[in-house]
C-alpha cells in the first residue's frame, strides 16, 4: 500500500515537472521569437494601420 | 502575431507525433531560461508598457531593441545544440544584422507599407517615421541591406495583413523546429 502510494506520488511529481518543462519552454520561445521578429502587422481586413502610425524617429 | 502561430503550430505537430506512436511529449532542453526573460524586458519597457513606452526617446528605444537583440542572440547561442535553434539563430542574426545598419529599426519601403494599411495613409508619412513596434518606414534608396528588409507579403487571399522578412522566416521555421523537432528526436533516440 505505501509502496503504491510512493510510485503514485513519484510518477506525479514527474508528471509535474514535465509540464513544467513544457510550459517554461513554450513561455521562454514565445519571448524569444517575439522579440527577435520583426514582422510589420497590418491586421485583419478593414483595420487600418494608421494607429500604427503614432511613432515617429524625425 | 505570425510568429507566435509558428511555435503554436509546432507544438500541435510535436504533441500530435508524441500522440502517434503513444509517447509523452517531450519539450526542448532549453538552458538558461532566464536570459530569454531578461532579454525580453527592454522590449516590455519600450513597447508594451504605455507609460514607458510614451517617454522613452527612440535613440534610447533603438538601443535597448539592440540590447536586447543581442541578449537573445547569446540566449540563442548557448542553447545552440538544441533542435531547431541554429535555424532560428540565422533569422535572429539576419534581423540583427539589417536592423543595426539602418538606425536600430526594421526597415519597411512605402510600396510594401501602401499593402498593410490605406495607401493614402501611408503617403502622408514621411520617410524615416517610426510605423509599427519595430519598423521604420524608408525609401529603397535609404534602405541598407534591403533583401533582408520586411518586404515580404502574405498572398492577398490570407484575411490578415503582414510583411516579414527572410530573418522573420527563419525564426519562424526555427520556433517550428523546436517544439516539433524535440518530440520527434526524442522518438528517434529511443529507435
Amino acid at each position: 500500500m505505501n509502496k503504491t502510494l510512493a510510485e503514485v506520488v513519484l510518477l506525479s511529481r514527474r508528471l509535474n515537472r514535465q509540464h513544467l518543462q513544457v510550459i517554461f519552454a513554450v513561455i521562454a520561445l514565445a519571448m524569444l521569437v517575439v522579440g527577435v521578429g520583426a514582422p510589420s502587422d497590418g491586421g485583419g481586413a478593414g483595420r487600418s494601420m494608421m494607429g500604427m502610425l503614432h511613432h515617429h524617429i524625425k | 502575431m505570425i510568429l507566435l502561430s509558428a511555435l503554436v503550430l509546432g507544438l500541435l505537430a510535436g504533441w500530435g507525433w508524441a500522440g502517434w506512436h503513444k509517447r509523452p511529449y517531450r519539450a526542448p532542453d532549453l538552458r538558461h531560461l532566464w536570459l530569454a526573460a531578461a532579454s525580453f524586458v527592454p522590449q516590455i519597457v519600450i513597447f508594451y508598457l504605455p507609460a514607458t513606452r510614451a517617454m522613452t526617446p527612440q535613440w534610447l528605444a533603438a538601443g535597448a531593441l539592440m540590447i536586447s537583440l543581442i541578449g537573445f542572440l547569446v540566449f540563442a547561442w548557448l542553447n545552440r545544440g538544441v533542435t531547431g535553434m541554429p535555424v532560428l539563430l540565422g533569422g535572429l542574426l539576419l534581423n540583427l544584422i539589417v536592423m543595426a545598419a539602418n538606425g536600430g529599426w526594421m526597415p519597411i519601403s512605402p510600396e510594401t507599407a501602401s499593402h498593410l494599411a490605406d495607401g493614402s495613409a501611408i503617403a502622408h508619412v514621411s520617410p524615416g517615421s517610426r510605423i509599427g513596434q519595430k519598423d521604420v518606414l524608408l525609401l529603397p534608396e535609404q534602405t541598407r541591406l534591403g533583401f533582408l528588409a520586411d518586404r515580404f507579403l502574405l498572398p492577398g487571399w490570407f484575411q490578415y495583413a503582414v510583411a516579414f522578412s527572410l530573418g522573420d522566416i527563419l525564426v519562424a521555421l526555427g520556433a517550428f523546429w523546436l517544439l516539433a523537432g524535440s518530440s520527434i528526436g526524442g522518438q528517434n533516440e529511443t529507435e
